[in-house]
């Protein structure tokens, strides 16, 4: 948590960040995915790591790196715009029957404000998803873990400049990845 | 468990001669727990890459059919599978994934086991077993056989199964494709770090059928194909180097691999590909013209998905990589997947290939994705009482296999159906299940290997 | 007997009091919180083990010796 030296702008900076992230997260469970697509930043990476089972004392091999392993997602806008585009062909079979969707995000603290909270330009944050998915007829999935992102202003409004998710999970349970964190 | 099964029972569910196969040995649960005896204590499974245990001491937790094994490295470089669960009352004796330890502690009792498998550490050994335990009759399982073939290491848990080469056969020539370098370099690939494992609702021979080789299921990848991810943007992959090239179904049915490859034309020369990077299209245009030179005639094989019977399928090019269904129940398999590059690429080359292999192949890939959809569906629509009275079908190109295929002076080893008009054949899933009704029949090795019987010897 | 000890911290060149009022110096840690390998200094027990190198399980090391 940042140290609020400015306790009333930290707040109003809070409110306004968990409001993007509510809406963000609305159209992707409306299936508004170019609306969604739109509050990338051009740049944008979007990193999900796969997570290890190591030894006490070894936690920074935990997660697979960025840049460097095997990840569960390691892109940028390119591919992510490919992934909207597919389920928009209507013959992505792993999507078509759509699924059904619901992120809760909760736990949302802000991490840093730049260049002060009460005039961010740049908001890093952390926060907890929950993600249910049900499907066709009794296929569900729950993915829950912690997501750190970083936000940047653009044209008056948030965009997303970076996500980083990590699931808790080991052995995926679920058969895919066809959503978005 | 005791087999307990007559042969006779299983041989009308895969009826070779007339393509079909019984939904039963999808869904079956008698079945399933049979095949965990007959198939996977018996036939030469994958269990990973000499790279990912590079140093003395380093550990890699794989599996073997339903068994978890550890596969490691001792203090002296020698490389060992052992059964991870330990000699004294069953525990797991290691629940991490990969790391490097002098010694695997069982956390229940606290024996404790050297990297050579030696039971070493056995506490109160002088005062509650008064030095009475013989160690050296308690240390970890080891498989009987293990071979470690180019980097990809393999055991078997029968001491009579044949040689690791005799196993493959003449499909040699096609899985080297996979663990050589692009250059045609023996051996010289490595594993990216980070390997996939994820759940698939669905028996595990869907995806061992589907990766021996199916042209026809095309269409369930229109959506990629539509937005295109391959290495140069386009479709799934690139395949201006297949211009002019035959296609092939190649299936060994007495050893029950199967792969699909393109055969260049014989005046063929190597064309450049991925060129949205000139290092990376240098690189790879670089290395066809060295393996072409290496290799001669053989370069003209492009290598395309294969599987090795049972449960080890593989992509040999684009993208590179290899699959195990490890079978989690009759209705689930745990898929594990492992990544390959070359070990001399150029950084760029590695880079570009990572994200590649990442967009393209498991649970996140827009490629694979599709394939597991039918593989779950399939399975859940077989179940039924109803469903389950009805065969499969696999008739697609039946009669019109050679075992003499030749073209422009090359022979290509095994039963090879050409598609290249009929763009595609089911003679590698016939294969394939007629291989599954022998090794769930036969009593023994002696009876599996049949080929040293019908004169076609080990080369076949 | 002193709180139970936390294999994780005892590092190679320590001494340890063992069961049996034996003494040890600890050669590698194979940090695995259970066992320990150790040279024996001393072994009222069995002078015999004196210079000799073993495995010590987490059990029978009753104190790590600080002086
Ligand atoms: S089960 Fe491993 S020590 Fe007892
Ligand atoms: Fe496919």
């Amino acid at each position: 948590m940042v140290v609020a030296n400015d306790p009333l702008a930290m707040l109003l900076l809070k409110q306004d960040v968990e409001t993007f992230l509510y809406h963000e997260a609305n159209l992707l469970d409306d299936r508004r995915y170019e609306e969604w697509l739109a509050l990338l930043t051009d740049d944008v990476r979007y990193w999900v790591p796969m997570r290890r089972n190591v030894k006490f004392g070894e936690l920074e091999r935990e997660f697979t790196r960025e840049g460097q392993d095997i990840n569960w997602f390691d892109e940028g806008k390119d591919t992510l715009t490919r992934r909207v585009n597919q389920i928009l062909t209507g013959v992505h079979w792993a999507e078509e029957p759509l699924s059904r969707i619901s992120h809760l995000v909760t736990n949302v603290e802000i991490v840093d404000a730049t260049p002060s909270a009460s005039n961010a330009e740049g908001v890093a944050l952390r926060c907890r998803f929950i993600i249910y998915r049900n499907r066709v007829a009794t296929e569900t999935d729950i993915l829950v873990g912690r997501r750190e992102d970083t936000l940047r202003r653009e044209d008056g409004g948030w965009r997303i400049a970076q996500r980083q998710v990590f699931l808790d999970q080991n052995v995926l349970l679920a058969k895919n990845l066809t959503f978005f964190f | 468990m005791a087999i307990t099964f007559q042969p006779s029972a299983y041989s009308g569910l895969v009826d070779h001669d007339n393509g079909m196969v019984s939904r039963e040995i999808f869904v079956n649960s008698d079945i399933y727990a049979e095949e965990q005896e007959r198939i996977f204590t018996r036939a030469w499974l994958f269990v990973g890459h000499e790279s990912q245990i590079a140093k003395p001491g380093d550990f890699f937790v794989s599996s073997m059919g339903e068994e978890s094994v550890i596969l490691c490295r001792d203090r002296q470089g020698e490389i060992h599978v052992f059964l991870n669960s330990c000699m004294h009352r069953g525990m797991k004796v290691c629940r991490y994934d990969e790391g490097n330890t002098p010694i695997f502690t069982c956390p229940y009792h606290g024996w404790s086991f050297a990297t050579d498998g030696a039971l070493v550490g056995v506490p109160f050994y002088k005062d509650a077993y008064h030095e009475e335990l013989d160690k050296s009759q308690w240390g970890l399982i080891r498989v009987p056989r293990m071979t470690n073939y180019k980097g990809g290491i393999w055991a078997t848990w029968d001491e009579n199964a044949p040689d690791f080469l005799e196993y493959i056969g003449g499909f040699r020539t096609y899985l080297d494709i996979l663990f050589d370098g692009w250059d045609g370099a023996e051996g010289g690939t490595e594993v990216i770090g980070g390997i996939e494992k994820w759940l698939v609702p669905s028996n595990w021979k869907f995806p061992a059928e589907n990766f021996i080789g199916d042209r026809y299921h095309n269409i369930s990848h229109r959506s990629v194909d539509l937005v295109g991810i391959g290495p140069s943007g386009q479709g799934r992959r690139d395949t201006r180097e297949r211009d002019g090239a035959r296609a092939l179904d190649i299936s060994f049915p007495e050893r029950g691999h199967g792969t699909i490859v393109f055969l260049r034309p014989a005046d063929a020369q190597p064309v450049p590909s991925y060129q949205n990077d000139p290092v990376i299209a240098d690189y790879f245009y670089q290395s066809e013209i060295a393996r072409k030179e290496r290799q001669g005639q053989l370069w003209r094989i492009m290598g395309g998905p294969g599987t090795i019977f049972p449960n080890m399928s593989y992509l040999p090019r684009q993208p590179r990589s290899i699959a195990v269904w490890h079978p989690r129940g009759p209705d689930q398999t745990e898929v594990w997947r492992w990544f390959l590059v070359d070990k001399s690429a150029p950084p760029e080359v590695k880079e570009f290939l990572r994200q590649y292999y990442i967009r393209y192949s498991g649970p996140s890939g827009l490629t694979e994705q599709d394939d597991m959809e039918n593989w779950n569906y399939a399975h859940a629509a077989s179940r039924g009482a109803m469903a389950r009275r009805h065969h499969y079908n696999y008739q697609m190109g039946m009669g019109y296999a050679v075992t003499d295929f030749e073209d422009g002076g090359l022979s290509i080893p095994g039963t090879v159906l050409d598609v290249t008009k009929a763009r595609a054949g089911e003679q590698n899933q016939r294969g394939f299940y007629s291989r599954w009704a022998d090794f769930m029949a036969a009593r023994d090795w002696d009876e599996l290997a049949g080929w040293r019987n019908n004169g076609n010897g080990s080369a076949c | 007997m002193a709180d139970i000890v936390n294999l994780f911290e005892v590092e190679p060149g320590q001494t340890v009091r063992l069961h049996g009022d034996a003494t040890a110096e600890v050669v590698s840690n194979p940090r695995d919180g259970v066992w320990l390998f150790v040279r024996y200094l001393t072994s009222p027990d069995d002078p015999d083990q004196v210079g000799t190198e073993d495995m010590v399980f987490a059990q029978d090391v009753l104190e790590l010796v600080t002086d």
